[in-house]
């Protein structure tokens, strides 16, 4: 009886565990203190932070208990993540929740959402820097397209075993987009610029917004097919949405299916990052490229907002570029407050969701092209 | 018809929407009696609702001790829920027993993101109220 | 390999060149049709007249500044002689907040409904500028 009691305590996390373990669960414990007491995007640190509790504890190989056992409830659900599933259903989740109209009134300003997918880019290239591979360098450039979705679809896509640091850091600095951005915006920005005010938007029609999901779709995809399983799910979920006859799917997607999957995604996610992936030099280049890819994404936008002014007769308020940074509505909010700083009666959110909305698109496009040249 | 849409039927800051807008809204509105010398909200605390004035005298009251009555019906107050930092800028109290509409910040925040015609024209309106109001919370 | 070397040596430079360039493409493109939809959508629809916007229902509404009726305490004199001794000490134009909280402190039977009716009476009165002064 001894020697099975003694088997058994061999057998359980304080036999198996290391200091890895417990920093982990450390990181995991943070994760959910910051989502539930400092209310930092609850919807994904609360299930990312509990997957890293879940995905670190230490258990007996050969069980089907791990993420990584093939027979594992957990890596069944985890395909999902590696098979891209649910990034596109999230999009469909999120194309059915979006109201384009603000992108519909005013198409120009969907070009600060496409100057902001430079940060990608310019983070692709500063990760080759660093010496990773180019499948590595565009999981980590992704992350400058500030769309958690987007970042996990390309990475399990280009580089899966990046997943766990890749999302977090995503994730992360979304969360910290009001505290990263505003600083940028401030340098880049005049006061005189930062209280432009913005024309009323023109009034969108219902058809217009019935036919804007399906010419946009067949636009983008044919510009760059590798979008499609994104764009498509993005722009169906509008279409459900603008439709109106449809309106039971568009709530089933914008409801059940987008909260099951950020459930599922965000778990599955957490447990898959684990200390020896995580807890490498690898990871803090990952944060470093992340934090730079989203600074760089801000100040593309602004800039570009700022040199569009060269040409507009009716200025732009610059701050709106930085709500290319797709992370909605997260910078839209951000521009808003900035701009209230400096005049409490400058309401820019309704402007900034312009391009917010198309730095969505902008990111998934951006994630086609690098799956397409490098995939 | 539901309670809440005849109820913002009957107000005037509403009297220019439509009945679609009227109904998107309508759900989210809470009809709330309450009781003299109820705080409705606090000065710098997370601002969660959204009030309309139906009947009563509700006293705002600000950080420099200045501070306006409000009694008309239609007369808003919580428009902190939609503007950040979402803290009240104000305290409310109610002097007399009274009735207002309440309506859930988050919820309401929500319904504007997704509906950018809406949101302009609540804007608008509260946008006139920030004006009106901003040189009582200023030092 | 690392630094420029490594960026050369995985076409970095052509690849995110042409991707920004993909982009911008898509999305001016894109940006460029959205411009010209509603344009295109007026010109179908031009043979039809459009609707005219619903007359919305003339709402009544109470009449403005309508103020509840007020209470009344019992000893209407001696409480309006309390309040007044409290705005003499906070000096006018006062803080209408300070003299409610003071009211409620010293323990003043049912301040808030009495500060109503001192305004209903225009006992008290607003000077515009967020503080109040006690009329004779």
């Amino acid at each position: 009886m001894v020697q099975l009691f003694l088997e058994f305590l061999s057998n359980t996390g304080f036999a198996l565990a290391d200091y890895r373990h417990f920093i982990m669960i450390l990181i995991g414990i943070i994760f959910i203190y910051l989502g539930i007491a400092k209310h930092y995007e609850p919807l994904l640190l609360v299930p990312i932070g509990f997957g890293i509790l879940v995905g670190n504890i230490p258990v007996f190989k050969g069980l089907g208990l791990g993420i990584y056992e093939d027979n594992s409830v957990l890596h069944y659900l985890y395909m999902g993540v590696t098979s891209g599933v649910y990034p596109p259903l999230i999009f469909l989740g999120i194309g059915a929740l979006t109201d384009f109209s603000t992108m519909l009134a005013r198409p120009m300003l969907m070009l600060l959402g496409a100057a902001a997918q430079m940060g990608i880019f310019l983070t692709f290239l500063g990760a080759l820097a660093l010496g990773f591979a180019p499948n590595e360098a565009a999981s980590i450039g992704i992350i400058g397209g500030a769309d958690g979705p987007t970042a996990i679809f390309l990475t399990a896509k280009l580089a899966p075993h990046l997943i766990g640091p890749i999302a977090v850091a995503a994730y992360s600095y979304m969360a910290l987009v009001p505290v990263i951005q505003p600083p940028i915006m401030k340098l880049l920005t005049s006061r005189k610029e930062r209280l432009i005010r913005m024309e009323e938007p023109r009034e969108v029609s219902k058809k217009e917004k019935i036919i804007f999901p399906i010419i946009g779709f067949l636009l983008c995809c044919f510009v760059a097919p590798a979008a499609l399983p994104l764009l498509g799910m993005l722009f169906f979920g509008n279409l459900l949405k603008e439709c109106v006859v449809a309106e039971r799917l568009a709530q089933a997607a914008r409801t059940s299916v987008l909260d099951t999957v950020t459930i599922l995604l965000g778990l599955t996610v957490g447990a898959s990052t684990q200390a020896d992936v995580f807890l490498t030099p690898q990871s803090v280049g990952i944060f470093i490229l992340g934090a730079t890819a989203f600074g760089v994404a801000t100040a593309s936008g602004v800039i570009f907002a700022k040199i569009m002014n060269m040409f507009l007769k009716t200025k732009i308020n610059p701050l709106l570029g930085a709500a290319g940074v797709s992370a909605v509505p997260d910078s839209a909010r951000v521009v808003q407050m900035v701009g209230q700083a400096e005049d409490p009666n400058n309401f820019l959110l309704m402007h900034a969701m312009a391009p917010n909305i198309s730095g969505v698109i902008g990111s998934a496009i951006g994630a086609g092209v690098l799956w397409s040249f490098i995939g | 018809m539901p309670a809440g849409l005849e109820l913002l039927k009957s107000i005037d800051t509403f009297s220019t929407f439509t009945q679609e807008e009227l109904e998107k809204i309508a759900p989210l509105v809470n009809p709330m009696k309450v009781m003299e010398g109820e705080i409705l909200a606090k000065m710098g605390y997370r601002a969660r609702t959204f009030f309309i004035v139906i009947k009563g005298n509700f006293l705002l009251s600000f950080k420099n001790g200045k501070a306006i009555t409000l009694h008309n019906k239609g007369d808003i107050m919580g428009w902190s829920t939609l503007v950040a930092p979402f803290e009240y800028r104000g305290t409310v109290i109610a002097l007399t027993n009274g009735e207002v509409l309440a309506l859930p910040g988050q919820e309401f925040y929500l319904l504007l993101q997704s509906d950018s015609a809406l949101c302009s024209k609540i804007m608008n309106e509260i946008n006139s109220i920030i004006a009106s109001r901003t040189p009582y919370h200023e030092v | 390999m690392y630094g420029l070397e490594n960026i050369s040596a995985h076409n970095g430079w052509a690849i995110s060149f042409v991707g920004v360039t993909i982009v911008f493409t898509g999305l001016t493109l894109l940006c460029l049709t959205i411009a010209q939809l509603h344009k295109i959508l007026d010109i179908w629809e031009n043979k039809d007249k459009y609707i005219n916007n619903r007359n919305h229902k003339t709402l009544t509404s109470t009449p403005a500044n309508a103020v509840p009726k007020p209470c009344m305490p019992v000893e209407e004199l001696e409480t309006i002689r309390q309040y007044k001794m409290i705005a003499d000490r906070l000096e006018q134009p006062f803080s209408l907040p300070k003299l409610l909280d003071i009211a409620v402190k010293i323990g003043l039977e049912r301040p808030h409904s009495t500060i109503n009716t001192l305004l209903v009476k225009k006992i008290i009165i607003s000077d515009g500028k967020g503080y109040f002064i006690w009329t004779s």
